[in-house]
């Protein structure tokens, strides 16, 4: 099986936040709808060391996602290639995934009443194209698309 | 870099119905990045970096990524205007081109005619790439007076390092330094020159030490071998004491120091009027951490300072860059693979050429504003703004009677800006050239509608000096908009220099690359030109300086009446130097730090930037917030002896409880009327300007560090 994933190197986040308008030149989510934010976490001291680091915050595409049970519409399903993919059209905006997602990865468009989240840009891959926040965009490099065979070689 | 080039062109064609793409070169900063244009129906469909550019392979940041948002932006000025009734109602008229032109024309004819070329005052902020074309519309009209940012902004970089070195040293990433010292700079989300975020990323990754120089927590000082977190204004005593640690522990290059440096004994004397004991008392910085970061930085190899404006806003401006200076050659670092590198241009006429500052006239060159008092600025055509001001207001040492801003809005970048509102309500006649009605531009006259990066052709980091060029192709055009570089041609006919410029823009660009064998149509078949990459220069012709040497102790300062050495000199405004104001003003208030998707007064309108970032943040530590009564999100009242603004608090344990961090260059676009709520937050309010708080060579206006109070807006207290 083939299986899609972002994977994020946290370390290298910079918190300069051009995922996040990548995201938004592809997604045009509505202002204020992220569908991947860039949080900061800390300063802490860590290990005798005032630390502070950025989080690149979107949906993990859960194994078993906890907003697919708990959306009364199915609006949002796994498909088979693991993609968690949410239909707006079909949202209805009662706002039960956003309780049940445990990584607030899910936002919600007041405006038009709907949940939104990351799809991975599946139309994207669908056509061979690597998700936009994952497209050599960041100038960290801490954002990577990984596409591999899940199978047992 | 190969890793890393996505970005499949055919395939995004395909999947999006695209028609064209176009390489251009982004200029949403003070640098530039390839980038790929992406058209349908005529129009901007997407903009993706260029996977095939040396400077950002492929990758790009928020602003560049949010251009189309800009050209098209409902609000952008698409025809010229002019002001109806009394200037700064608000009230506009749209009038065409020649209208405009002549109408600028006319006044500056007769303004030159009654009260001399030096009565017009030519401004840009930071510069959209139109440097070359303002200072050589000025020098051939006669006026030796150009107001830009360069006295405290880029310009002491290069105006320091042509009498240090000859040429600005860029940190040469490609070859990947094995430590970098990151001093007041975050280049990772600011707008640095040459340079940016994806090629410093990939030194640390390839395991360059790191060591960072910032009063606050960047995620850089985070990451760092070495974090120094000195007193803010303090950096001169600070590189002082790492000079102190190398050249007493002999951690410096001996035969470089023997064979290239000039005036080494004065300057072994000076560093050594800084040990490590004053030091740490100076800098708040312990002498173990300081030492520390010497040997590190003295003994790995190739090593490299990335440096930045927050060190030239200050009264060590001048010095401050100097002693980087002394840093990167002291350890052999200068024009070494991997470390600082003096790049050339490629043999074409140089952007100094272009100026034509040889045009202007001896008599006409004496009259330059300040140019007695700040001499190094002078020598460079640099000018201080408030000897602008001050020309205006109290007409001395002569009358100005016009300013034409390109691209730049003073009234919030510039420093005490009361005293800059009232010189722009009082001077005759402004002219402004901008993508929107700023504060400044709702001042103005005349407001002509400037085209941006992806509406012209240009010869892209044309002013850089990692020695690349790039074509920057024009991709649309917006209702009337002009490049200001297609403006002042046309209307340097209208004013008589005709002889000097050219029948379109294009033939200017020709030019410029004539001596390279090409035209602009040549050139804009390639993806870039640079110049020839050859090390250690130095060995076979020297520095490009009066002594042919590298210069610690600077002998045209020296000939200019100043001290050659460089050294510290106390803030003008901290607990030290006016421990009587502390009492009542008990912060120490750093400014200008850097947020994702602003340039400086740019970008507020834009939605996917201001969207980044809402409203103007002020930093404070807990410890402090909590004793002043302030929790996260209040709006806060900050207050200097010149004035108070508001913005928000967020509570912030990165820096000194005794440090309170703001931001500049705010404005509310959002705000309709010809305010835009233009001194509600912004911090030049609170700034001074005063001569004798400037650099004394430079001009540099101390806008980094001042002393403030601070309390919790009482209720009501906005708008």
């Amino acid at each position: 099986m083939i299986v899609e994933a972002i994977r994020i190197d946290h370390q290298a986040c910079w918190g300069c936040k051009t995922c996040e308008v990548a995201c938004k030149q592809e997604n045009r989510a509505a202002d204020g709808v992220k569908l991947i934010a860039v949080q900061e976490e800390g300063p802490e001291i860590i290990d005798g060391k005032l630390n502070f680091v950025f989080h690149v915050n979107l949906c993990r595409h859960c194994d078993e996602p906890p907003c697919v049970d708990a959306c009364p519409d199915a609006a949002i399903r796994k498909r088979s290639d693991r993609i968690v993919v949410m239909d707006s059209e079909m949202c209805t905006g009662c706002q039960a995934c956003i309780e049940a997602c445990p990584y607030d990865a899910i936002d919600f468009d007041p405006d038009k009443s709907i949940a939104q989240k990351c799809n991975l840009c599946h139309h994207r891959i669908e056509n061979r194209l690597i998700p936009a926040c994952a497209d050599n965009i960041c100038p960290a490099h801490c954002i990577h698309f990984l596409c591999y065979d899940s199978a047992p070689s | 870099m190969t890793d890393f080039k996505y970005s499949n062109v055919e395939k995004e064609m395909a999947t999006y119905g695209f028609d064209r793409v176009v390489k251009s070169h982004c200029r949403m900063c003070h640098g530039g990045c390839g980038v790929l244009v992406y058209m349908r129906n005529g129009k901007i469909a997407k903009i993706a970096g260029d996977p095939d550019c040396p400077i950002n392979h492929g990758t790009l940041c928020s602003k560049g990524l949010a251009s189309t948002q800009l050209v098209y932006h409902p609000d952008r000025l698409t025809h010229p205007v002019r002001s109806v009734g009394s200037r700064g109602n608000g009230q506009w008229e749209q009038i065409s081109w020649d209208e405009a032109l002549d109408c600028i024309a006319e006044r500056i004819l007769a303004y030159k005619a009654d009260f001399g070329a030096e009565s017009i005052v030519m401004g840009y902020g930071t510069g959209r790439e139109n440097e070359g074309v303002i200072y050589r519309f000025a020098n051939l009209l006669g006026s030796p007076n150009v107001l830009t940012a360069g006295h405290f902004c880029y310009g002491p970089r290069i105006a320091t390092s042509i009498i240090t070195c000859g040429t600005n040293p860029i940190v040469d990433y490609e070859n990947h330094p094995q430590c970098i010292m990151v001093w007041g700079n975050n280049l990772v989300i600011s707008n640095p020159d040459c340079y940016k975020a994806e090629p410093f990323s990939v030194s640390l990754a390839k395991g360059a030490k790191l060591i960072a120089v910032d009063p606050r927590l960047t995620r850089i000082a985070a990451r760092a071998d070495v974090w120094l977190q000195p007193r803010p204004g303090t950096d001169a005593a600070l590189a002082l004491g790492m000079l102190n640690v190398i050249v007493n522990e002999e951690l410096y290059d001996k035969q470089f120091v023997k064979d290239h440096v000039h005036g080494w004994e004065p300057f072994v004397q000076r560093v050594n009027e800084y040990p490590l004991k004053k030091v740490e008392k100076i800098t708040w910085v312990a002498r173990e951490k300081i030492r520390e970061a010497a040997r590190l930085f003295a003994t790995t190899k190739p090593a490299a300072v990335q440096w930045g404006v927050a060190i030239e806003q200050q009264i060590n401006c001048a010095d401050n860059d100097r002693l980087l200076m002394a840093l990167m050659g002291l350890t052999g670092n200068i024009d070494v693979p991997g470390g600082q590198v003096l790049f050339s241009t490629p043999k074409i006429r140089n952007v100094g050429y272009f100026c034509a500052h040889r045009m202007l006239p001896d008599v006409q060159r004496e009259k330059r504003l300040g140019g007695d008092r700040f001499r190094l600025a002078g020598n460079f055509a640099i000018i201080n703004p408030k000897c602008v001001w001050d020309a205006i207001l109290e007409e001395k040492p002569y009358a100005v009677k016009m300013l034409f801003f390109i691209s730049s809005n003073p009234l919030v970048t510039r420093a005490n800006a009361k005293e800059v509102y009232r010189a722009l309500e009082k001077v005759d006649f402004i002219a402004v050239s901008d993508f929107f009605m700023t504060p400044t531009a709702e001042l103005a006259d005349i407001v002509l509608p400037a085209a941006s990066w992806l509406e012209m052709d240009y010869i892209a980091d044309y002013w850089k000096r990692h020695g690349y060029i790039f074509p920057r192709r024009k991709v649309v055009q917006v209702g009337k908009c002009r490049s200001d570089h297609e403006m002042l041609n046309d209307l340097a006919h209208r004013v008589g220099q005709g002889d000097h410029w050219w029948d379109n823009f294009e033939q200017a660009l020709d030019w410029i690359l004539e001596p390279m064998g090409i035209t602009w149509q040549d050139f804009k078949q390639m993806d870039y030109l640079r110049g020839e990459v050859i090390n250690q220069k130095y060995k076979f012709k020297g520095f490009s300086t009066p002594s042919r040497k590298f210069e610690l102790y600077a002998s045209l300062l020296e000939q200019w009446g100043y001290d050659p050495l460089p050294q510290y000199r106390e803030p003008p405004e901290s607990p030290y130097s006016t421990p009587e104001r502390f009492k009542n003003y008990p912060y120490i208030l750093i400014t200008g730090r850097r947020s994702p998707g602003f340039f400086h007064t740019e970008n507020r309108q834009i939605p996917w930037l201001r969207e980044l970032h809402r409203d103007p943040i002020v930093e404070i530590h807990p410890r402090t917030a909590k004793k002043e009564n302030i929790t996260e999100g209040d709006w806060v009242v900050i207050e200097s002896v010149r004035g108070k603004v508001r913005q928000r608090a967020k509570l912030f344990e990165g820096m000194d409880p005794r440090v309170v961090s703001a931001e500049h260059a705010w404005w509310f676009p959002e705000k309709k009327g010809p305010a835009h709520g233009w001194d509600e937050s912004n911090i030049n309010i609170l700034t001074d300007n005063a001569y004798e708080t400037c650099d004394p060579a430079m001009g540099a206006t101390s806008v980094r560090t001042l002393l403030c109070r601070i309390c919790p807006e009482p209720e009501g207290g906005g708008s």
